[in-house]
Order: C-alpha cells, then structure tokens, then sequence
C-alpha cells in the first residue's frame, strides 16, 4: 500500500517548512474518504495538508484542540443557528469529505530526521481512526519520486512559490489561534498551486 | 534611534517576530544600495552617522540568516575596520563561523572573548547556541544551566531553557523555568498560557487543576487569547474520562459560552481582530 502526494499538498509542506527555517514545524496530511468502505485501497492520495504548529511542538494541549476537538459545540438543534466551523480542523474534513491520512514533521536540525516522542503519538492516535496513516518526516535529500503524483510538476511548482515568496502568506494552525481571521486552508495558496498547474 | 536586533538560534519568541521584519528591510535596502552602489549611500550613511555601524550589524545578521555569505564578509570587514579590538565585532566573526558549520573555530573565538572578559554574556550564549545547533541538548541544558546560576535575571536565558526542556520532554524543569519567568513578569499573559500548556502536559489531577488557573489568568490578563480559551475548554474533557477530578464549577459552560461567542463574533463581524 503506497502513498502519493498532490502538487498541492507537497507545495503546502515545503512553504511551511521555508516560512519557519528556524524551528521545528508540524501539520497533518488529508486524503479523500473511500467511497467503498469494505474494500482496502491500492494507495492512498494525499490531497492537501494542514499546517499545524511551528516552534515548540512537544506541548499537547492545541494538539489535541486540532486533533480531537469535534464541532459539538454548534449542532443543528441548538439555540444558535447553524454555522461552518472555520475554526476545527475535524469540520472542515467533514465538510470536504476527507480523512486525516497522515502527519508531517521537520525538525528544527537539518541532519536530524529521526520522528520523535510526539511523531510517534500523533501517527498513532492518527492510525486509530485511519488504519493506512502515513508518518513523513523530511530529510535534507532529494525524495523518491514514486510517492508523488507529478514530480516535475511539484518541483516547478514549488520552485514558483518559493521565488515568488508565497511563504510569507501561509498561514498554520498556530497563526490561526494568534489570529482567527487567518484562514488556516490556505485558499489564496491554493489558488497559486491551481493557476500555475 | 535604531533598535539592537541579535538574531541568533536562540531567539523564537513571538513578538520578535516584527524585528525580524525590521532587519529584513533594512538588509534589502541595504543590499539593494551595496548591489547598485547608488550614489546616495554616502548621503545615507552619514545621514544616520554611528547608527550605519549598528545597520552593518543587522545586516550581516540578516545576511547569514539569508546564507549570503559574501554579504556578510563584506559587512564585517568595514565593522573590523571601524572597530578593531571590539569584542563584539568578534562575536560578529564567530556567528559567522556558525552560519558555515566550523564550531570548532567559532567556539576558539568565543573561548577568547571570554579569556578577555568573563563577564561577556552574548559570548557564553553562543556557545550554548553551537550545543544546540550540534544537536547536543543535554550539554547545553548543562551549560544554560551554570549560566543561570550566575546571571539570574537573564530571561531570554529562562525562555531558551524552558524550551530545550519542552524539546527534551522534561516538562517539570520547563515549568519551573516559566514559573521565574512569570515571577518577572507577571502581567505577561503568553507566559500564563505557555505554563498552563506545560502543566496540562503534564498530565495528573493536580496538574490540570493547575493549568485551569492559569489558563484563567491568562484570559483575565487578556480575554483575546484563543490557546488560553482552548485551554480552559480542554481540561474539560479530560476530566470526563477521570471522574476522580473535582467538577469544574461552572467553568464548562462559561467557557463552551464563551467559545460560542468568539464563533459568533467571526461570523458575524468578521472585521474585528481576535487576536492575542
């Protein structure tokens, strides 16, 4: 069972990484719900990603926020009308009909690319409700081009967006919280990867 | 007047977020000057007099963050040539080093600075950097430590250390290091919030009860700290699974109220800036 990776969800890893050169940055992987239940997949597309934290990644309180926090709070039925939750990563998914397939992480050193205490917990607790998870972790070395969609396409892509800056305006889970009109899928990058593909 | 920026491994924390702005237009500005030798750069310098030395200095910094390794060469030659016997010029030149990977001669450099002058803090906290980027924590939780003990008042030194303990999962000792930084700084509600975080992480009955409050301070010191709503919303549900914890009291609903009202407060408005 092998995992593969839209342009979109690779170019969305490395400008997070670019953004933050100086720490460690996290974030989860998405794939799109397998209509058939019964039957396991050939492989698993990873169509997008979502950058998560930067900087100290060890603490588990916004973890878990991302991670397990459903959108119990505004349920049809309740006093309150019934909103999209921009907030929740768990409704957006929902909304968008994907699953969370994988996690990401580069460390803060380049030459250290061993998963760590907190890669480990978090890829399991993934596992629990996604059975073919996937860990990345990056290394400093060009990857193997079978985990890609399109490789040459990401790269030309990704060497776009990396000239162009477009780092500068990515936003992770970890600004969305410094700042909640920062909108943490990343349409405006979205747009870039489209228009460029 | 031009504020000093370092910008070294150890610097992460938010606000310096905007100095970092700061050192990037003036390193662009300044490279764009040096790039096309505009015939105003004598102008500029001397409309900024001795404050072109502390540009010099940021923007070498700038530059090694950059990997503009010529850049920075040429900035720390006119610095050596304006300052010659400067220890800080010298640390300057060991950063450098850094940024190429040859701790062993940087750390030479420090080690001579300190020959010269014990007391010169920014060279000992290079040291510890080069730990950090060699990827020994343990030593340079050692080193940071004997630091400590001898310039308590240190808190970029607290901070740093609080996070190599955070990294090394240690979160007992990281707590401790917020508690002195929240000692001087009380009214600092990023310090409350980052203490509630450790001591949830933590994990325990007395623990969470713990990171209740602070993330309750944390909210009184400022009522648009999300991490710190988020957080006060979270012990919650831990305390679901262990019965044993006393009941919050009406923390739940105010909080999932409160929660709510932040929802509301996006959707409809969506101007307003919620923010830490």
């Amino acid at each position: 069972m092998s995992l593969k990776l839209t342009t979109q969800a690779y170019c969305k890893m490395l400008l997070h990484a670019a953004k933050y050169p100086h720490c460690a940055v996290n974030g989860l992987l998405v794939a799109e719900k397998h209509k058939k239940k019964d039957s396991p997949r050939d492989s698993v597309l990873c169509v997008d990603c979502v950058p998560l934290f930067h900087g100290a990644l060890a603490l588990a309180p916004m973890l878990e926020v991302a991670l397990t926090l459903k959108s119990r709070l505004i349920r049809p039925g309740n006093i309150f009308p019934v909103f999209n939750c921009p907030i929740l990563i768990d409704a957006w998914c929902k909304e968008n009909k994907y699953v969370i397939a994988g996690y990401y992480q580069a460390n803060e050193r380049i030459k250290e690319a061993r998963p760590n205490q907190v890669a480990e917990k978090v890829a399991a607790r993934i596992s629990e409700n996604f059975s073919e998870a996937a860990m990345i972790m990056w290394k400093c070395r060009e990857p193997s081009t079978d985990c890609f969609e399109d490789w040459i396409e990401a790269q030309k892509i990704t060497a776009a967006l990396l000239e162009s800056k477009s780092y500068e305006s990515l936003v992770d889970f970890d600004n969305h919280l410094d700042d909640l009109r920062n909108d943490w899928t990343n349409p405006e990058i979205n747009k870039s990867v489209l228009h460029l593909c | 007047m031009l504020k000093i920026v370092f910008f070294n491994d150890t610097e992460k924390k938010r606000h310096s977020l905007l100095e970092f702005t700061w050192a990037r237009c003036s390193f662009v500005i300044f490279a764009t000057m040096v790039k096309n030798g505009l015939p105003n750069m004598v102008s500029f310098s001397v409309c900024l007099l001795c404050s072109v030395w502390i540009i010099y200095e940021q923007v070498m910094i700038a530059a090694l963050d950059c990997s503009r390794d010529d850049l920075a060469w040429s900035c720390l030659q006119e610095l050596k040539r304006q300052f010659p016997d400067s220890h800080r010029v010298k640390r300057l030149a060991g950063m450098r080093l850094e940024a190429l990977e040859r701790y062993e001669d940087a750390n030479k450099l420090y080690d001579s600075i300190l020959q010269d002058d014990p007391t010169n803090t920014a060279a000992r906290k290079r040291k510890i950097s080069i730990l950090r980027a060699q990827g020994k924590s343990s030593e340079a939780i050692r080193e940071l430590n004997e630091y400590l003990e001898q310039f308590v008042g240190d808190q970029e030194a607290w901070h740093e250390l609080s996070e190599l303990y955070i990294n090394e999962h240690d979160y007992a000792k990281a707590a401790f290091c917020l508690e002195e930084l929240m000692m001087t700084n009380p009214h600092n509600h990023l310090y409350c919030e980052q203490y509630g975080e450790v001591k949830y992480t933590q994990g325990g009955l007395e623990n969470l009860e713990l990171a209740r409050k602070y993330f309750a301070q944390a909210l009184k010191l400022n009522n648009r700290n999300m991490r710190a709503l988020f957080g006060l919303y979270m012990p919650h549900l831990t305390n679901l699974r262990h019965p044993k914890l006393q009941k919050p009291r009406d923390l739940l609903p105010e909080a999932e109220m409160r929660l709510i009202g932040v929802q509301l407060k996006f959707q409809h408005i969506h101007g307003e800036g919620l923010s830490c």
